[in-house]
């Protein structure tokens, strides 16, 4: 960790913490401690334990067992937790949730300076100086309310930091915000961190935001799975990724499910995790396997931390073990083979009150197709889908599936219509199979078939061990499969997700998609499904981009990073021996799009020969030395921030 | 303590409340519907009973006896039935819920100097109106028996009519009554409602004030920072008897005004009075707060603790002295009964300090066992 670490006590050290809650465990024994100057992540789904943890940390939360230090004081009792508190800032999560909705930007910011007992004086000089940074100063008088997701999370983030305290503590402060916004909030991090040396803790449920810390924590139901660097715990993983395209892809999945558990199919391509080999062993290994299968390209590489949190995971035995052998069941009757259009959004647009909140977006879903839609909390995605699905009707415009105007579609088109909504549609005090039977009755399934229907539904949503649960009691992750069996109970031929995996641990979230793809590549299900995990988004076979209620980009992932690099070149990571000057650095020699992630740069360059030549000249002149350079492919959140800067520039100018 | 931090929260709370319009409306408006709503709407005033007849003896004496009944503005006449069979579809669809029926040879029998029975049939599904439904009739019949029995007195003794009526009752009852001259039952229920809402309102926001906080997280800003419990505290509570301070004054006003009930006590004793009330009410939401997480269970809560014994055990409804004993017990641990008999006393019997001041007392040694169990039981680094 850079420039900034001059003491080496530990901000935070914990050992062996444990907290329950009515003796149902969070946290099982954790030991983690903080340096000066970190910005440190914990990394895992909803329920993994990160909130209680924080909580403890920030003193808001009392605990059983285990030792907590921050600063070197003893967190044990109440009075002992007050003595930490002036020094530290804490953001709980929810977006803006912890702001008050009816006052002001500024009237928000004043209070928590009151509470802190910050001097008018410094008040005046701190506020204008992090309005300044969140771009908040035109928006002082807003009501917090009509601010959007973004904003709302900056704001939270500068009352947070309006007593300047050493240790910010931020319970998913990006969760549901959207890329720009995201890098934004980062942006402001490491230049805090450069300028007061403020020590971060940060949660977050998204895997791919590791590279953004120095150091890490995985976590999985209460247990620290891996600790340490973001590259180092990728290590840990002891294994290689192997990414290969292959025809038929059908069969290239089902050879290698029969070999190796972790393995996946996202679009065209297909992921294997490959243990206790090397790169070039496991790409060998791989091709020598399938037979019968036309191998387009292959690739092996160290695997990301997602891939390294999965195969931890499968090595602890915390993670259900998945049937390898399990023949997925069929639809009783197949779908009508036609290619046809499934859904279509023709300038459809919506209004509550003067805030327009989908505006004229345009894009077609075909039969068998996976269709993303991107974009923050607060983008429009959920407005969509009600309007598609004939919730909701629409301002202007028109939304179609399967041929019919869904203002005027009667019963018949919505039954070939499978709809799982954002907020759980699931009875928590009904059994799975008293929920899946409730469904079926809901959708008419006929009387003859329905007991075959469900065990239909429990076969290929996987709940064969779970049916006489309730479903209150159930993970995240089994309650996300068993509302997709409830939404495909009448075997609809359309399918609308909203949000299905927010919160739910990678491993859930591979075991859901598995049977998204089969829906798709066999049964020739149109699938539409929102998300804001860009990570996810590529197992789309087509994707729109949404921001601000418009369509800003409409293609299949591998083209939308294909006209990225063409327009803006590739990914350029930097590593230096002090990071945040380098970034001062760049950012005054114009590249503008440069951005901290943990101990790296990133940018973007047309000319990376010629970027990186004058980035080392730069550097040279202020003897920072370059330890590494690599080029990257961009990635579909380099895609979204690039196209939404843009879209501001345009509309600025 | 640092006033400048009780100050933030006070203030920050006295925006919230004036820009919410939900808050807005749950501090000003709803007590003035609940007052208003239960005002007119409770009464005990018994009047204009609604009655049936069947006359079987149609003469000129069961004439007169009936216009006794008719003539009342106790009773509402609302005709004549020709059998007894028709009394019980009437009564049972509440047309009428009260049936006199004069038996054949009425006159014959009175003039020959025997006596008869009336028979009346009344509704007892209410015991209360019930009961003061025969009273009123026992009272109508007794004036006919003392008048007719006067009559036949001036007939045979050959007496003035007064004389005669002086014969027959020597001892009359002269009823006054004290306080409330007139027994209307909406000065006392005017007055005593604003026992019944400023035990609800107060609570009710400081409830929500507090729970709000806790549903949506931002609790978490008091939690870590350095702000103490009892500026906490105080800062939330100060906005909240701010408002409920002015509620006195309307509800107040409008005791005097709309419900025209005179005010006989010491203005400054009942305020005082009342508002320590409120200080002691608002306890009890601090209590709620603590107990749950959600703003739908503290009004749940809240609703049950207030409004239960506030209506049922207070002595508004039902006087405590016709209470079990048991219950009346039960009705001296709430502090709604010693309110009661504040504002009874300050609005209609005119007393003050020298009369109540155990009452008051009470309520302050309530509003400090209140606000001590609440404070203690606040904590920053609470256990979920």
């Amino acid at each position: 960790m850079g420039e900034t670490a001059l003491v080496k006590e530990p901000v935070i050290k914990i050992q062996g913490f444990c907290k329950s809650y009515k003796k149902q465990p969070a946290v099982k024994g954790i030991d983690l401690s903080v340096e000066r100057g970190e910005i440190y992540g914990l990394i895992g789904p909803d329920g993994s334990g990160k909130s209680s943890l924080m909580k403890a940390i920030a003193g808001v939360l009392s605990f059983e067992q285990g030792e907590l230090e921050v600063f070197g004081i003893k967190v044990d009792s109440e009075s002992a937790a007050e003595l930490i508190k002036a020094r530290l800032g804490f953001m709980p999560q929810g977006l803006g949730l912890n702001l008050y909705a009816d006052l002001s930007v500024e009237e928000n910011i004043d209070f928590f300076a009151q509470l802190r007992q910050v001097t008018p004086a410094q008040l005046d000089q701190r506020k204008r100086k992090l309005l300044g940074i969140t771009r908040l100063d035109k928006f002082r008088d807003r009501p917090m309310k009509n601010l959007s997701g973004g904003m709302k999370q900056k704001l939270g983030l500068v009352c947070t930091l309006i007593h300047e305290p050493e240790l910010i503590i931020l319970d998913e402060p990006t969760t549901g915000v959207d890329p720009v916004s995201r890098g934004d909030f980062w942006a402001i991090l490491a230049e805090l961190l450069r300028e007061q040396g403020v020590t971060a803790l940060v949660a977050t449920a998204y895997m791919d935001e590791a590279a953004r810390f120095h150091r890490l924590s995985l976590m999985y139901d209460g247990h620290i799975l891996a600790a340490g660097e973001p590259e180092f715990i990728c290590r840990q993983a002891q294994g290689s990724l192997v990414e290969l395209s292959a025809e038929p892809q059908i069969q290239a999945l089902d050879q290698l499910k029969n070999h190796y558990s972790q393995v996946e199919a996202i679009g065209s391509r297909l992921r294997v995790f490959i243990d206790n080999q090397s790169s070039d062993q496991a790409a060998k290994t791989v091709s020598n396997l399938l037979v019968g299968v036309d191998i387009k390209a292959i690739h092996a590489s160290q695997p990301e931390l997602e891939d390294a949190f999965i195969a931890l995971l499968r090595r602890q035995r915390l993670s259900e073990q998945k049937t390898n052998s399990h023949t997925v069941p069929r639809f009783d009757k197949p779908l009508l083979e036609n290619q046809g259009i499934a859904i279509a959004a023709r300038q459809l647009t919506r209004d509550f009150g003067r805030f327009r909140a989908v505006d004229q977006i345009d894009f077609t879903v075909r039969q068998g197709e996976i269709f993303g839609l991107l974009g923050a909390n607060g983008a429009g995605k959920t407005t969509a889908i009600k309007m598609l699905t004939g919730i909701l009707p629409p301002t202007g415009g028109e939304g179609q599936v399967a041929g019919a105007d869904m203002r005027y579609a009667g019963q018949t088109i919505k039954e070939r219509i499978g709809y799982m909504s954002q907020a759980f549609s699931l009875y928590l005090d009904l059994t799975v199979i008293e929920n899946i039977r409730l469904y079926a009755r809901i959708y008419g399934v006929n009387r003859d078939i329905i007991k075959q229907r469900i065990a239909w539904v429990i076969d290929i949503a996987g709940l064969t061990d779970v049916t006489g649960q309730m479903t209150a009691g159930l993970p995240m992750g089994i309650r996300q499969r068993l509302a997709l069996g409830c939404a495909l109970v009448h075997q609809p031929g359309v399918l609308f997700l909203d949000e299905p995996t927010s919160g739910v641990d990678p491993v859930g979230r591979r075991r859901f998609w598995d049977i998204l793809v089969h829906l798709a590549r066999v049964e020739q299900v149109a699938i539409l499904v929102t998300t804001h995990y860009m990570s996810e988004a590529e197992h789309c076979d087509h994707l729109a981009l949404m921001y601000a209620g418009r369509v800003i980009s409409d293609e299949s992932p591998t083209n939308m990073i294909q006209s990225l690099q063409q327009e803006a070149g590739q990914l350029l990571e930097i590593t230096t021996d002090r990071p945040l000057e380098t970034l001062a650095l760049l950012k005054q020699a114009g590249f503008n799009g440069a951005a901290l992630f943990g101990k790296h740069i990133h940018l973007l360059a047309l000319d990376i020969a010629a970027a990186e030549k004058q980035i080392r000249a730069l550097l040279d002149r202020q003897a920072i030395r370059l330890i590494d350079s690599t080029i990257h492919a961009p990635t579909l959140e380099d895609v979204f921030v690039y196209r939404v800067l843009a879209l501001e520039n345009k509309e600025r100018l | 303590m640092n006033l400048s931090r009780v100050w933030a929260v006070a203030y920050k709370e006295w925006r919230e409340v004036l820009r919410d319009r939900l808050f807005f409306t749950m501090a000003f408006v709803l007590p003035l519907c609940i007052f208003l709503v239960l005002g007119w709407g409770i009464s005990f005033d018994v009047e204009k009973i609604p009655f049936a007849v069947l006359d079987q003896d149609r003469t000129a004496m069961s004439r007169d006896f009936l216009h006794r009944f008719i003539d009342s503005r106790y009773f509402n006449y609302k005709g004549d039935v020709r059998s007894e069979r028709e009394f019980d579809a009437l009564l049972a669809h509440s047309d009428i819920r009260f049936a006199i029926v004069i038996p054949p040879k009425f006159q014959e029998r009175l003039l020959a100097g025997q006596s008869t029975s009336v028979q009346s049939l009344i509704d007892g599904v209410f015991p209360y109106r019930g009961q003061v439904t025969r009273s009123y009739v026992s009272g109508i019949i007794a004036n006919f028996n003392r008048q007719s029995l006067a009559g036949y007195l001036t007939g045979a003794r050959g007496l003035s009519q007064e004389q005669a009526l002086s014969r027959v009752a020597p001892v009359l009852l002269e009823p006054r009554y004290l306080y409330n001259q007139a027994l209307r039952s909406q000065w006392s229920m005017a007055s005593g409602l604003m026992m019944l809402v400023l035990m609800v309102t107060p609570p009710f926001l400081t409830a929500l004030g507090v729970v709000r906080e806790k549903e949506n997280g931002s609790i978490y800003n008091i939690y870590a920072s350095t702000i103490s419990r009892s500026e906490f505290i105080l800062g939330k509570f100060l906005p909240y008897l701010l408002i409920s301070c002015l509620n006195i004054l309307v509800l107040w006003w409008v005791v005097m005004n709309v419900f025209g009930t005179p005010f006989k006590g010491d203005p400054l004793f009942y305020y005082a009075a009342s508002v320590i009330y409120v200080i002691c009410t608002a306890g009890v939401g601090l209590l709620v707060s603590l107990l749950v997480q959600t703003q739908v269970a503290a009004i749940t809560l809240t609703m049950v603790i207030s409004f239960v014994p506030a209506m049922l055990y207070s002595g508004l409804l039902v006087p405590i002295e016709s209470m079990e004993p048991g219950t009346r017990f039960e009705a001296h641990l709430f502090p709604t009964l010693y309110y009661l008999r504040i504002s009874w006393g300050s609005f209609l019997k005119g007393l003050g300090w020298a009369e109540l001041w155990f009452e008051v007392a009470a309520l302050m040694l309530y509003a400090v066992i209140l606000w001590v169990v609440g404070y203690l039981n606040f904590h920053k680094r609470p256990r979920r």
